[in-house]
């Protein structure tokens, strides 16, 4: 009896937890709402069988205990009931199915009016491009990433020249239009997703995959990343805003071309230039952006000289001696509101020089000034 | 299996299903190493079908060109190229081993110890001589230039590198095969299954088929695709 | 058929130990074997345990800062691998395989019983390279328990370099050891069955061993080559899985690999994986609900023919874990449509436990609970499979919380709930004596009970959107809200009373080792062959001086006109006369 009741109890408080919980799928910002209705059929072909088992079981249980000397029916097989389950079963299989393909024929045809915008991920952060005026875009080789040319755009290739580049890991879109996310990576496995659109594709490197979907609602998203992609993987977001048409041409014509990136660049210094490469080589942009932006770690914009809260409460003054210790050993002090991810680096004396010299030019003369 | 067909002449499909439907045994008169043998032949053949299917994958997906098989393949004998000459003898040893296997076999029916030992022998001194060969083979493509990881040629690094794997796996297969066949043969030879009867031999010569046989598709992948 | 001679079985030579290394060590006797790979399972299982609830540790409350994110990610790879190969693999095959076969086909031994000690102590081996890991420098993997490439070699993951090595190294000699034991477990089943024991007459729990014995010998091959192909990328610098990459700023020296190649030879060996743990379990608890519900387990043939589908089917359907992954998208149509087939015969096999309790006479032992509870966490997680593998409806939930739920009710909770029970059912004929049954059902209820309120909750974090795999949250958002964090700190606690709470089952399989009742050579009143040996726990070489016969199947039970509820496999039929 006690058994019983408990399977019973189980089931049925697995369905009243159902409709009193405060967790169901986030509001849709797509037009993908065929997917949650492919999720609902099968949610309650499903959670019928569940019950229906899960009773039946409870109720034999009871009804069937056991009595001493008592004879259970011999029945070794019963031909007519298995073939009814059975085809009750696939019936069930087949109505879940269906549409499910149905959708997923959807999900995977592009519609040709979609506009391309194409992500790049990488440890740990998200970069976007867009095609620009010509609506091409520049081809890429992987051989030409560095910090000056992110997403490795061949040089000499005109259709580059005027590709919209963004690495502040945001993106904004227009509602109502088809969208093609062309997804790459340049180093691991990511997941480019955004649970309001429901839509998500791993990015692996030397591919490009995709996903579409036209944007309904307008609003700010997260944007996660879905695949373990290393030890800063749940660091890893970005913000999608969905704009209105006019919101969104206000944005864009914000953005800066690949020729107006490198346009734009002050000559450096030989040895902030150098410092700059040693920079790239070790990696350090993965986490550290030189535009103001907070990605893994501190952004290195306008640092040097500023006093900074640590986790532990204290102020230190961002200097030479804390930015030394930092690179030898990263978890000794960390700036408030970041993850202890960083791993100690080596780096000889000449190079620590070039790269000190690097990081006090990213602090502008104005900047420098009043902190002080 | 071959007994069960006689007995039962109703035909393949009718006594395999007696066979699987009897009771202790299903395949009948068939030693447990002979089955396990077989079973675990089936289990390797996943295991080449899986470097096999991985190296079609690869060569279908890279984007750097593949070597011509013809070309790095070759051997100049009197200063002339002659394409898969190499490969040829190889080949042509390994399956000239099988004949000398099945014979042995033949003679472990018959009793014939002597016979056993010196035909598992020469099996086991042919396998030798292609593992020599392989060895040689090896030599010459990395003093060529071609590595497992790179390669001089413009080529695909996968080249090197599935070649190397490929038939690194198989040559230790056919050392290995060396190895157990040597020591069954002086087993054979002291006598120690006088008693218990050849079956090991034939077992043996399950596996030294099997390795001939992963030779043949692996000389159709590599060589002559 | 010319029949009733046992050249081999009859008179087979067994090597009888002459001291303690043999008996207890080096022992050739498959109980004794059953017994080493049980205990070492539970041991490396344990280790997984502790692992798991530091995690959920970590998960709730994250501000106590009790570790870095590289000991998370290297803990939930270590976690996933070893409960899925190193325990639950190794305990279903390994301790239920070898202790199970012999006795339920009437064999007094395994085929190769030198074979069989060298796979338990190549196993041992296998444990212990896999636990070197969190001693060689950086750690063991961190790079998730399904190891893809171009991340486990990459800077960027905790054991990149030796950890990765050791995993795979490890994994390579598991798959020797599984080889070995594997064998013999096929060979037995098909060539020493004792007179009488036709295939269609063999227990269930011997099929499910046997098919997913099959399962494993020709899925781990993918595993091994993969294995392999992973560490030339990683030490002498092929570029199998490994496409040119910038790894944190570094030009790498590879070109022109194939990430997706892994992930292919990697699932071609993970989903039958799935069902080498998932068949055996069926099996077990076929019997076991058979056992004490009295009565036969409804449609046998059919659930043997289940069996067989499943088996050959889990073969075709490994793509459903790639999704997702970048494949050619109409992979998608084909192995939705292949993993939802797999959906039939398994929904039958849960139909006929339950119409097994119908009519039946439903005897609540301990082990009969958790052969109950099995059933209907299975049924859970069964039917969440059927939304992972309808192919629209993965794309929102892969990678969330939903999966980890989905894979813990039906790969996790159910199978341990098996062994549990497992354990439960045969330990009278291992070592002669009883369970505690106070202990027992105290701790079926909390593991039970505790189980379900851990993960039924989960997958609604899935459908919020809450990601797997995530160290931190980072707070409030909108994928991860303040009930969130509520539900997350309710189950971390739960989970810590059921980790706890496993300690009593070991307490009870120690204490009652030594002080545990007596038990009768048949305390179940079972059918099946290992109850009928002539000792219990039964010498080496099982069965005396002459092998059983059987005539009839292993679920003769209420046969009508017949005075006890139960007939002995090994029981003469009444003759006609």
């Amino acid at each position: 009896m006690a058994v019983a009741l408990v399977i019973l109890l189980v089931v049925i408080g697995s369905v009243i937890f159902h409709y009193l919980n405060p967790w169901a799928f986030l509001p849709i910002a797509s037009q993908w709402q065929f997917i949650d209705v492919t999720v609902y059929i099968t949610f309650w072909i499903c959670g019928v069988a569940f019950v229906i088992l899960g009773a039946f079981m409870a109720w034999a249980i009871n009804k069937y205990k056991y009595r001493e000397g008592r004879f259970s029916r011999y029945e070794p097989e019963n031909a007519p009931l298995e073939k009814w389950l059975t085809g009750i079963t696939t019936i069930g299989v087949v109505v879940m199915l269906a549409p499910g393909l149905i959708v997923w024929d959807d999900y995977i045809n592009v519609p040709a009016d979609a506009m391309e915008v194409e992500v790049q991920g990488e440890q740990w952060t998200w970069k976007f491009r867009l095609p620009g005026e010509d609506g091409i875009f520049g081809t890429v080789s992987t051989e030409n990433i560095d910090s000056l040319n992110p997403f490795g755009i061949n040089e000499g290739d005109p259709h580059g020249e005027d590709d919209i580049l963004i690495t502040t890991n945001t993106l904004h879109l227009p509602v109502d239009r088809n969208v093609k996310m062309l997804l790459r990576s340049k180093d691991v496995l990511h997941d480019f997703w955004v649970p309001r659109i429901r839509a998500k594709m791993d990015m692996v490197p030397g591919m490009v995959t995709y996903f579409w979907f036209r944007p309904t609602e307008v609003g700010e998203l997260d944007i996660l990343c879905a695949e373990l992609c290393g030890k800063s993987h749940f660091n890893m977001r970005g913000t999608l805003y969905l704009d209105t048409e006019e919101d969104y041409r206000n944005w864009l014509s914000n953005q800066v071309t690949y020729a107006e990136m490198k346009a734009g660049r002050k000559p450096e210094e030989p040895i902030v230039a150098e410092g700059r490469m040693v920079a790239d080589k070790n990696g350090c942009f993965a986490c550290h952006s030189l535009d103001g932006s907070a990605t893994v770690g501190p952004t290195w914009l306008d640092m040097w000289g500023r006093s900074v809260e640590m986790t532990d409460g204290t102020q230190v003054v961002i200097d030479e001696q804390y930015v030394r210790e930092s690179i030898v050993d990263p978890t000794a002090k960390i700036v408030a509101g970041f993850a202890p991810t960083m791993i100690p680096y080596e780096l000889s004396e000449e190079d620590l020089h070039a790269l000190m010299q690097f990081l006090q030019a990213q602090t502008s003369v104005e900047e420098a000034t009043e902190a002080l | 299996m071959a007994e069960a067909t006689n007995q039962n002449p109703q035909g393949a499909i009718e006594s395999t299903v007696v066979d699987w439907s009897s009771d202790q045994t299903v395949f009948k008169g068939v030693p447990w190493g002979k089955a396990m043998m077989w079973i675990f032949l089936l289990s390797d053949t996943f295991i080449f079908t899986c470097f096999l299917v991985s190296y079609m994958t690869i060569r279908m997906t890279t984007g750097a060109p593949w070597p011509e098989p013809s070309l790095v393949f070759g051997l100049t004998v009197f200063g002339m190229n002659v394409p898969l000459l190499l490969i040829a003898i190889m080949t042509f040893i390994l399956i000239t081993s099988s004949g000398t296997m099945a014979l042995a076999v033949n003679m472990g029916y018959r009793g014939n110890k002597n016979g056993v030992f010196w035909l598992m022998l020469a099996t086991a001194l042919l396998g030798l001589s292609f593992v020599g060969m392989q060895a040689f083979e090896w030599s010459k493509l990395i003093s060529e230039g071609i590595y497992a990881w790179e390669n001089q040629m413009e080529a695909a690094p996968q080249f090197g590198s599935i070649f190397f794997m490929v038939t690194g796996f198989h040559g230790l297969h056919v050392s290995a095969g060396v190895a157990y066949l040597a020591i069954i043969a002086f087993r054979v030879r002291m006598g120690k299954y006088d008693k218990k009867g050849y079956d090991i031999v034939e077992i043996t010569g399950l596996y030294w088929h099997f390795v001939d046989l992963v030779w043949v598709f692996i000389f159709a992948f590599f060589y002559l695709w | 058929m010319a029949q009733a001679e046992i050249p081999y079985q009859e008179s087979m030579e067994l090597s009888h130990p002459h001291s303690w290394w043999t008996k207890y060590w080096f022992s050739q006797d498959h109980k004794v074997i059953a017994v080493q790979y049980g205990i070492t399972a539970i041991a490396v299982g344990l280790v997984a345990l502790v692992l798991s609830d530091l995690m959920r540790i970590q998960i709730a409350f994250p501000e106590w800062e009790i570790m870095s994110p590289d000991f998370y990610y290297q803990a939930i790879t270590m976690h996933g691998m070893i409960m899925v190969i190193y325990l639950l693999t190794a305990f279903l095959l390994g301790a239920f395989g070898n202790f199970c076969i012999p006795l339920m086909c009437g064999a007094r031994d395994m085929a190769f019983p030198f074979v069989n000690m060298l796979s338990y102590h190549v196993y041992l081996l296998s444990v212990l390279i896999l636990l070197v890991g969190y001693f060689v420098p950086g750690g063991p993997t961190g790079a998730g328990w399904t190891l893809y490439p171009p991340q486990t070699i990459t800077a960027g993951t905790p054991g990149n370099e030796w950890g990765i090595t050791t995993m795979l190294a490890s994994l390579a000699v598991f798959i020797v050891a599984f080889t070995m034991g594997g064998l013999n477990y096929i060979t037995t089943v098909l060539q020493a069955r004792t007179r009488g024991m036709t295939l269609m007459r063999m227990p269930l729990t011997v099929w499910g061993i046997f098919m997913a014995t099959f399962l494993g010998l020709l899925a781990f091959p993918a595993l091994f080559v993969s294995a392999i192909m992973m560490l030339l990328d990683k030490w002498i610098g092929t570029s199998f899985f490994m496409p040119a990459i910038v790894s944190l700023g570094e030009h790498l020296e590879y070109s022109g690999g194939q990430p997706l190649l892994f992930q292919h030879l990697f699932w071609f060996f993970g989903h039958p994986e799935v069902y080498i743990v998932a068949l055996p379990a069926f099996g077990v608890v076929s019997d076991i609900i058979s056992v004490n519900a009295r009565k036969n387990i409804f449609g046998y043939r059919l659930m043997v023919w289940a069996l067989v589908a499943i088996g050959i089917l889990s073969f075709i359907v490994w793509a459903h874990h790639m999704f997702v992954a970048g494949m050619h998208p109409f992979f998608g149509f084909f192995f939705a449509t292949t993993t939802l087939i797999i959906a039939v015969p398994t929904a039958i096999k849960v139909y006929n436990w339950i119409l097994t309790l119908w009519r039946a006479n439903v005897r609540l032992t301990v082990p009969m609970l958790y052969a109950l509870s099995f059933v209907l966490t299975f049924i859970l997680g069964g039917i969440t499979g059927l939304f992972l593998g309808n192919v629209i409806i993965d794309v929102p939930l892969s990678d969330t919380y939903f999966v980890v739920a989905h894979f813990h009710m039906v790969m996790g909770v159910a199978p341990i709930l098996v062994i549990f029970g497992g354990i439960y059912h045969w330990y009278p004929k291992i070592t002669g004596r009883m369970l505690n049954d106070r202990i027992g059902r105290v701790h079926f209820w909390i593991t039970f009970l505790g189980t379900y309120i851990i993960y039924f909750p989960m997958h609604y974090l899935g459908f919020i959107g809450t990601p797997r795999r995530y160290f931190d949250n980072l707070g409030v958002s909108d994928f991860y809200p303040m009930s969130a964090h509520y539900l997350n700190d309710v189950i971390t606690i739960v989970a810590l009373v059921v980790g706890a709470s496993q300690l009593l089952y070991i307490y009870n399989l120690v204490y009652s080792y030594f002080r545990g009742e007596k038990a009768s050579p048949n305390p179940w009143g079972a059918a099946s062959l290992e109850w009928c040996t002539p000792q219990t726990p039964p010498e080496h070489g099982n069965w005396g001086d002459t092998l059983p016969t059987v005539h009839r199947w292993a679920y003769d039970y209420s046969v009508p006109g017949h005075d006890k509820d139960f007939i002995a496999q090994n029981e003469p039929q009444r003759s006609p006369a």
